[in-house]
């Protein structure tokens, strides 16, 4: 009864434990005047003014427009490389085209997963370095950047999406003579689009981010500008571009929201 | 012999685990027969119907269909012109519109770039708009299927089952979540396409009554076995009423526990 009643509170002792560990070690803080640099509170100051009264000169406006032009454009051409790639090699390890009985389709499981794996192992920050490394200061570096770890992710969730597919109307189909190919179309990929379409939207919203962040490589965009302005310490222009950034993230949210709900109904 | 079977079933024996959903079970069912499979939940009523649709294999004995071993279907192609089947629900893929559903039936002669196409431009609009006139559904041809109602619902897998015409419909409780009301509609558009193209029917059904009235042969099953196989009209209430027994005092109950 005893030891029943210690398993039963197991998880309260240990959260105990761990939330008396954690106050204790605020008493080994130095809270010592290091905490912020010295300027730190000025510049803090500085970003929140700039918060308010970002820079709206004609050419910072003009600037930040070219500039999320440049960011969405790398996002929308990466995006769509990437769910080509996720879809071709999302039904590939989805082994939903061989028979389910021989090796045909543990082989081609195995081998296109670990494909996806590797390609969304590294991060895109990473790919672009070694596609700047390789191609220098080219659009098609930052396009591929995002395409191979976004392809990865897209394939994998799509693959599993696949999985999932009641076997039901995939079984109507079979015995209506459809072949591996004809399910695919009139029975897998009608059943799975509606979840797939809103997780690209929002993966999507993930790529202008990463495109605006990929462009610190020196590759143009918001995030290149964004790191410009806070070299000359300029933190009104700095604002400026982020609300650009912010805006293009709410309309492709908006925008699926609305694609979301035309698919479920 | 003046007809051919559609289904010989020899020796069929079928088991799950330590369950037995079939006992050695043989039975013969002649092409152009109406058919209904009755018995209580879990009798293997829907056992017996996955072995003649083929999506499960018997533990022993052997089913031909059209005098041919099922394992000799090798191409699925050739085994949809035989056999074409219904269920309760859940067969059609809601997110298409209705036409693609009934055109799947002509995926026995399709190859894929034809049914490619077809997604998107329908191929032999034709063929699809008679069927769903013949079940009442012309005008809801481009509505979404999700959309649809129920009992038209399953009016479009008929209309899938008039465009794949095979010589055999099997169909496994096809009316059971329906109202009554529009259960008796399918199987009045059921029973009268089976007899406008001698096809040949078997379905398994919850309702007595319906199987009464609609049928020419019943056979009913009990734990795996046949209970009784007749006419449609020699059938007495007093089977009926045996059929459904509780089996508490049977001395097999504990050893077959009902299937699900």
């Amino acid at each position: 009864m005893q030891t029943k009643l210690l398993h039963f509170h197991r998880k309260n002792i240990l959260t105990f434990v761990m939330l008396m560990v954690f106050i204790g070690s605020l008493f080994f803080v130095d809270w010592g005047k290091n905490l912020f640099h010295s300027g730190g509170l000025s510049t803090l100051a500085q970003m929140i003014q700039g918060l308010f009264q970002p820079d709206l000169s004609p050419e910072i406006l003009q600037l930040a427009l070219v500039s999320t032009w440049r960011t969405l454009a790398y996002a929308v051409a990466g995006m769509t490389l990437a769910l080509i790639l996720g879809v071709v090699l999302g039904v590939l390890s989805s082994g939903i085209l061989m028979s389910d009985k021989g090796i045909g389709r543990f082989l081609s499981k195995s081998i296109f997963r670990g494909l996806l794996g590797f390609m969304r192992a590294i991060h895109e920050l990473v790919w672009a370095w070694l596609f700047v490394a390789a191609s220098g200061l080219t659009p098609f570096a930052a396009i591929f950047a995002i395409a191979i770890p976004y392809g990865g992710i897209l394939g994998r969730i799509f693959a599993d999406m696949l999985n999932e597919v009641s076997s039901q109307p995939l079984n109507a189909l079979r015995s209506s003579g459809a072949t591996r190919m004809q399910q695919l179309i009139y029975g897998y990929i009608p059943f799975a689009a509606p979840d797939l379409m809103s997780y690209v939207f929002y993966r999507f919203e993930c790529a202008i981010r990463s495109s605006a962040i990929m462009s610190f490589v020196g590759l143009g965009g918001l995030g290149f500008q964004i790191q410009l302005s806070l070299q000359d310490l300029k933190y009104d222009e700095v604002w400026t571009f982020l609300f650009f950034l912010i805006g293009i993230v709410v309309i492709v949210d908006v925008w699926s929201q609305m694609v979301r709900k035309r698919l479920v109904a | 012999m003046e007809s051919t079977d559609a289904f010989t079933l020899e020796n069929v024996e079928k088991t799950y685990g330590e369950m037995k959903a079939i006992s050695p079970l043989s039975l013969s069912i002649k092409k152009g027969e109406v058919t209904a499979i009755i018995g209580p939940s879990g009798a293997g009523k829907t056992t017996l119907l996955n072995m003649l649709s083929t999506i499960e294999t018997p533990d022993n004995g052997t089913i031909k269909i059209a005098e041919k071993r099922t394992s000799e279907y090798r191409n699925p192609k050739e085994l949809a012109k035989k056999v074409g089947i219904i269920r309760q629900q859940f067969d059609l893929v809601g997110s298409l519109p209705v036409i693609h559903n009934v055109l799947v039936g002509r995926f026995t002669d399709w190859g894929f770039w034809k049914s490619f196409w077809s997604f998107f431009f329908p191929q032999e609009k034709d063929i699809a708009i008679q069927a769903l006139q013949r079940v009442g559904l012309a005008d809801k041809m481009y509505d979404r299927t999700s959309k649809l109602s129920g009992g038209e619902q399953q009016r479009v897998a008929l209309a899938r089952l008039l465009v794949q015409r095979p010589e055999i419909i099997l169909a496994d409780e096809p009316v059971s979540s329906l109202d009554p009301a529009r259960a008796e509609d399918v199987l009045n558009i059921l029973i009268q396409i089976v007899k406008e193209e001698k096809q040949t029917l078997v379905t398994s059904l919850h309702s007595v009554e319906l199987a009464r009235n609609y049928f020419d042969r019943i056979i009913a099953v009990r734990e795996g076995k046949i209970y009784f196989d007749q006419r449609a009209a020699e059938v007495s209430d007093a089977d009926l009423t045996n059929l459904y027994q509780l089996t508490e005092l049977n001395e097999h109950a504990d050893k077959t526990p009902p299937l699900s």
